[in-house]
């Protein structure tokens, strides 16, 4: 009970009632999909056997990070070529990458169909478009906790331990192509297991379907290429080795694909133009003439 | 607002349940369907269906694949009209979907919600949705939590709910963002009658007490009887029947009649009423009297037994127009009065 200015007592009942003040409209209700959606897939607000796998996942992206900047802390400034690069630290966690797409991806996508929260969100202001912009933005978000956050860290922390880039001008270019390069395997890998979660409502079999095709392009590719002596352009089929070799040329550095014959960085562009908005047209597609079980 | 102000002098109560029938103009219907048609790939699953659903609690009737859901993702703006126009809160709902789905609340059919997603953060995250502040959604989702009979219930995961749980939730999810208009699709399927009737009270209650106005999807005709204002019953993707519910059930030829009188007096008025080409059906003092054809009103019966009964001596103690039931209605429109489907 409180006291106004009258003197006299009110009791306000919190019970349901009208609302007539601001709504957020459609910006809103794409803002509020794409942190629910990272929530939901990170597991918070969820039981704590929903946030293992994404945290491990997170953790296991950053450790070689962490173990790289404790290691630059103690080595004389002469051996800091053993430090891997920006770009060559991608090798060592492609894993975890593969597994954050393939385990992000379904989780936003094939839940929402399987439990009918699909019927909810299109009968919100979203429509379909504006749903899959807001899932789509989740996922690439989502990717880049793996993809950006431990180069990120890595040049926060080698530039606190003065072996960063030397001079503002070659701190933000190389900020430039970290980001540039976290973009480009952040929304490549998003973009391909968005396309393999809207092919089917179980989560588990689109996971286990991300997790092969990554791998499986790579050695398809490779056995074309090499056993089969085949043109370097397919390449190409090669989803992580194509995303790393764009990440290295991004750097101005010397990548896997050096000999005649191999893609130019114009077709790698291409490449990741084609796989990137294939992916994500199909999805659209795939999405256009889905019936919605309400 | 529920606010009770208490003065020194004594109580004073406002219960004001806010303006009613939603926030929808005065004297504008909330759907105006005109040879509204849909057609998927060379099947038409409604064609010319024709109504207007005015503000209060009006019954979308139909059997199973009778074209409800097809209506319902047309008035929602998910599919577009292929012939026809439909207005929805006054605009198209196909053009105009955003802004017209703000003003909607919808509760799906199915059941199967996320199962580790706590009641309180699903329907804030849907109020949320439609353009409620982060906090106003939330205060909002407990609200209309406890106003379905959840509030001690509302942080448990929806997988370890009941079905009639789950119905609540879906009806809160529904309203929490105020919505002008609801959309509630089998809101009882799978509730046991007590649960029915409670989940049924609850929806007249919010139409009553906080001015929402509903179209509830069913295929149980006395679920609409008893709390719809209105009705449009669907069959075969067209409309058979829409308008009030007093006008649609009160349309029959029929009469209720009480005679007094003694039994030979009785039997000899309803004698000549059957002679007079009047089906007459009852026992005793009570009979169902029905005009030769449907073409004749419950005037002509009115007057036929009235002359009955001054013809014969007989007092009349009720006289009232036979009302039909929504099962009649559908019945007839549906089958031929030789039982075969239209």
């Amino acid at each position: 009970m409180s006291t106004n200015e009258n003197g006299t007592a009110q009791i306000f009942d919190q019970g349901y009632r009208r609302y007539d003040g601001p709504r957020s409209g459609v910006g809103g209700s794409i803002r509020t999909l794409v942190t629910h959606s990272m929530r939901d897939a990170l597991g918070l607000g969820r039981l704590t056997r929903h946030k293992v796998f994404p945290f491990a996942t997170v953790i296991a992206a950053f450790l070689p990070a962490i173990a790289f900047i404790g290691v630059a802390a103690l080595l004389p400034d002469d051996l800091e070529d053993f430090l891997p690069s920006y770009a060559e630290y991608y090798g060592f966690v492609i894993a975890a990458i593969f597994l954050f797409a393939g385990f992000v991806a379904p989780e936003l996508l094939c839940k929402d169909r399987r439990t009918g929260l699909l019927g909810v969100y299109l009968a919100s202001p979203l429509n379909r478009p504006l749903y899959l912009l807001g899932k789509s933005i989740a996922v690439l978000l989502l990717m880049l906790l793996v993809t950006l956050g431990p180069p990120l860290l890595m040049l926060i922390a080698y530039s606190l331990e003065s072996r960063g880039p030397s001079g503002i001008s070659d701190w933000l270019t190389t900020l430039f192509h970290v980001l540039l390069s976290s973009l480009t395997m952040g929304s490549l890998f998003a973009a391909v297991a968005l396309a393999v979660a809207s092919v089917t409502d179980r989560a588990a079999v689109a996971t286990a379907t991300v997790l092969a095709l990554f791998p499986g392009s790579a050695i398809v590719s490779d056995i074309l290429v090499q056993e089969a002596d085949l043109s370097g352009w397919y390449r190409l089929f090669n989803l992580p080795g194509m995303a790393r070799e764009l990440v290295f040329r991004i750097h101005g550095e010397f990548g896997l694909w050096n000999a005649s014959g191999d893609p130019s960085t114009l077709a790698l562009v291409g490449a990741w133009a084609f796989w990137t908005f294939g992916s994500l047209a199909f999805v659209w597609s795939r999405y256009r003439k889905l019936l919605v079980r309400r | 607002m529920c606010t009770v102000a208490c003065h020194n002098a004594g109580v004073t109560t406002d219960r004001s349940p806010g303006p009613m029938a939603g926030a929808a103009p005065a004297g504008q219907s909330l759907v105006v369907a005109q040879n509204v048609s849909k057609a998927y790939r060379g099947h038409s699953a409604l064609h010319d269906a024709t109504f207007t659903i005015e503000p209060g609690i009006t019954g979308l009737l139909g059997a199973n694949g009778a074209g409800k859901t097809t209506l319902l993702g047309m008035i929602i703006g998910l599919h577009s009209v292929t012939g026809g126009s439909l207005q929805v809160l006054g605009h198209d709902p196909w053009s105009a979907g955003t802004s017209v789905r703000e003003r909607l609340g919808y509760a799906p059919e199915h059941h199967t919600l996320p199962p580790d997603l706590k009641a309180a953060d699903f329907v804030r995250h849907v109020a949320e949705l439609h353009g409620l502040p982060k906090q106003e959604a939330q205060t909002r989702a407990s609200d209309a939590l406890w106003l379905v009979g959840l509030g001690e219930e509302r942080f448990r995961p929806m997988g370890t709910m009941s079905t009639g749980q789950r119905q609540r939730v879906k009806l809160a999810q529904a309203i929490a963002h105020d919505p002008e208009l609801v959309l509630l699709d089998e809101p009882t399927d799978g509730l046991d009658p007590i649960q029915r009737d409670a989940m049924l009270d609850l929806i007249a209650g919010i139409a009553k007490d906080f001015g929402i106005n509903v179209i509830l999807s069913s295929h149980l005709l006395d679920e609409v009887e008893r709390i719809c204002d209105a009705a449009v019953i669907i069959g075969d993707g067209h409309t058979l029947a829409s308008g009030s519910l007093t006008s649609l059930m009160g349309s029959s030829s029929g009469v209720h009649v009480e005679f007094d009188g003694s039994p030979a007096n009785l039997e000899s008025a309803f004698a000549a009423l059957r002679n007079g080409g009047f089906v007459v059906t009852g026992e005793g003092r009570r009979a169902i009297v029905e005009a030769p054809s449907a073409d004749h009103d419950a005037d002509l019966v009115f007057g036929a037994v009235r002359d009955a009964a001054v013809d014969h001596g007989c007092g009349i103690a009720r006289l009232s127009r036979k009302g039909r039931s929504l099962e009649d209605i559908f019945l007839e429109e549906t089958f031929t009065p030789t039982g075969v489907p239209q």
